[in-house]
């Protein structure tokens, strides 16, 4: 009996070790975390109490890659983008689409309903029925043309290239370069990291521009003349995150709408520069979505661009609860 | 009966262990002769490999272990699988895509209150980071490849906030090419590969020829 005895044990003591090495090479065990895991889940939660708004609709539209949007005096909605030009009523309906070759990574409508298209490095001037006019000359080789903005005669270009913005006439002229570093006029330059250079004008006839290596957005004459600027740099909510932000900003009455890269944020801040509340958190974006250009729709409305999910989606102010 | 018992145990066992014995001496023998490599020993322990033919030696003299910058997701396990200590893994800084920002993602830890240079703001476990200011309101950061543990919690911040410019790579100073690579082997994201040893770095953002290596601080050896 005593070798039988010995031999089960030995089996059943084989059978521990096996079965203890198992655990030890294929099974993770919940104490066993990685020391040096970094967890970026928890920044991608926004607080939904601050969030008043909610997203009402969702726009698709006809081209497969789109990346810029603006609207017109009738809440139209353009949507530019590779090889398509589009045009919606402001209930999203279609008014029109056109096939345009090229890569029009922004778009502007002015009040006469003259579309500008940013084409990489040019201007292209169409009509209000999406035949073109004219295309403008490169500003140079280097120029990466990102937002555009008109103002009676005037027409801002944004150029992410040169880190500049330059004022236009309606002929295709560069008149004036704006935001060359100058201590003596306190203009600080603009700094640019990333291909996100947004500008649009203020309802006094200034203009803003997102100096996003800085954090903040720059008020300018249409002399070129700093007036004021505003933003913090912050991964908290009332500030600016990452590397360079706002990707794109957009102005209605009473403030400015706010989009992020990054932490993929939609933010609304008072004309003073103070945060409002959330449009939409993170988590309604992909992680990593980038170019989420912003447009003011019909009563308001908060239209949010997202090239990921190759949506227009539109935000509305939330019910107040009885 | 009893002894007769006793003798075939004892036979049994004999006869087991001189077999376990010659097979033992004969895989030995083999080995040194150079036909064959029957035991499992990294050619990074072996004092012929510089002359053996065998494939596996081949591969050890032309190849070398990189991870893909594209493939890393930075889970952490670079620090921890390496045979080394701390591991021939270290952060790489790629200066031609840096944004030398002031609030970088790979520096600061994402809940800083103030950007400053103070430890409790640091991302960083082992301080690898130096950070420096060019001019308003540019800064530079420079890795201390010393203190560095390859980690990669800077890389996973620089990747998500800033321009990717912090990557991952094996340093070949330190790595002792293992036949198989112990990080290789846990890599989550399969991102590891042999690359050809005239051109050992897989950086993204610039270009690299035979004879460039990532400017950083080579350490003691060099590479």
């Amino acid at each position: 009996m005593k070798p039988k005895i010995f031999i089960i044990g030995a089996v059943v003591l084989l059978l521990l070790v096996v079965g203890f090495m198992i655990k030890d090479l294929f099974i993770d065990s919940p104490g066993n975390v990685n020391p040096y895991a970094f967890d970026l889940n928890s920044l991608r939660k926004g607080d939904t109490s601050q969030c008043m708004y909610s997203e009402d609709q969702q726009i698709k539209p006809a081209g497969s890659e789109i990346h810029g949007i603006s609207t017109d005096a009738s809440g139209n909605i353009y949507i530019s983008g590779k090889d398509t030009l589009e045009k919606l009523d402001s209930t999203g309906k279609v008014a029109w689409i056109k096939a345009y070759p090229g890569n029009a990574e922004c778009i502007h409508v002015d009040e006469k309903g003259n579309i500008f298209l940013g084409m990489e490095d040019h201007i292209e001037l169409l009509d209000a029925n999406g035949t073109k006019k004219a295309a403008w000359n490169s500003p140079s080789a280097e120029a990466v043309l990102t937002s555009i903005a008109t103002s009676g005669k005037d027409v801002f270009v944004a150029d992410a290239g040169n880190k500049l913005v330059y004022r236009y006439d309606y002929l295709g002229n560069i008149e004036l370069k704006i935001g060359q570093k100058d201590p003596s006029t306190g203009v600080p330059g603009f700094i640019i990291p990333s291909p996100y250079f947004d500008l649009a004008m203020d309802p006094d006839g200034s203009l803003w521009v997102a100096n996003t290596g800085r954090h903040e957005l720059e008020k300018y004459t249409r002399e070129g003349k700093l007036i004021s600027s505003w933003g913090k740099a912050s991964m908290e909510v009332k500030g600016f995150c990452g590397c360079c932000n706002p990707s794109h900003f957009a102005i209605f009455p009473g403030g400015f709408v706010t989009a992020e890269k990054a932490i993929e944020r939609v933010k609304i801040y008072d004309m003073k520069g103070n945060f409002v509340c959330l449009v939409a958190l993170p988590e309604s974006f992909e992680e990593g979505t980038k170019g989420l250009d912003l447009a003011i729709g019909a009563q308001n409305a908060i239209l949010v661009l997202d090239p990921v999910k190759n949506l227009v989606r539109k935000f509305i102010p939330k019910k107040k609860e009885s | 009966m009893q002894d007769r018992r006793s003798f075939i145990n004892l036979f049994v066992r004999g006869s087991f262990l001189t077999g376990l014995a010659f097979l033992s001496g004969a895989l030995i023998l083999r080995k040194k002769e150079g036909e064959f490599c029957g035991l499992d020993f990294g050619c990074n322990r072996c004092d012929k490999s510089e002359s053996c033919n065998l494939p596996e030696a081949s591969l050890y003299r032309e190849t070398v272990w990189q991870l893909d910058p594209a493939k890393c997701i930075q889970c952490g396990r670079c620090a921890t699988s390496c045979v080394m200590t701390p591991s021939a893994v270290k952060c790489t800084h790629v200066y031609a895509m840096c944004g030398y920002c002031d609030l970088c993602g790979g520096y600061l830890k994402p809940d800083t209150k103030n950007i400053s240079t103070a430890a409790e703001n640091q991302l960083c476990p082992t301080n690898a980071i130096k950070r420096k200011f060019v001019e308003e309101p540019f800064f530079e950061y420079e890795i201390d490849e010393a203190l560095c543990i390859g980690c990669g919690k800077c890389v996973k911040g620089c990747s998500a906030f800033g321009n990717g410019s912090l990557q991952l790579q094996v340093r070949h100073n330190r790595c002792q090419n293992c036949n198989q690579c112990s990080i290789a082997r846990v890599c989550p994201s399969d991102a590891y590969s042999r690359v050809p040893a005239s051109k050992p770095y897989l950086l993204k953002g610039i270009e690299q020829d035979s004879t460039t290596a990532p400017k950083i601080n080579l350490g003691e050896k060099g590479v």
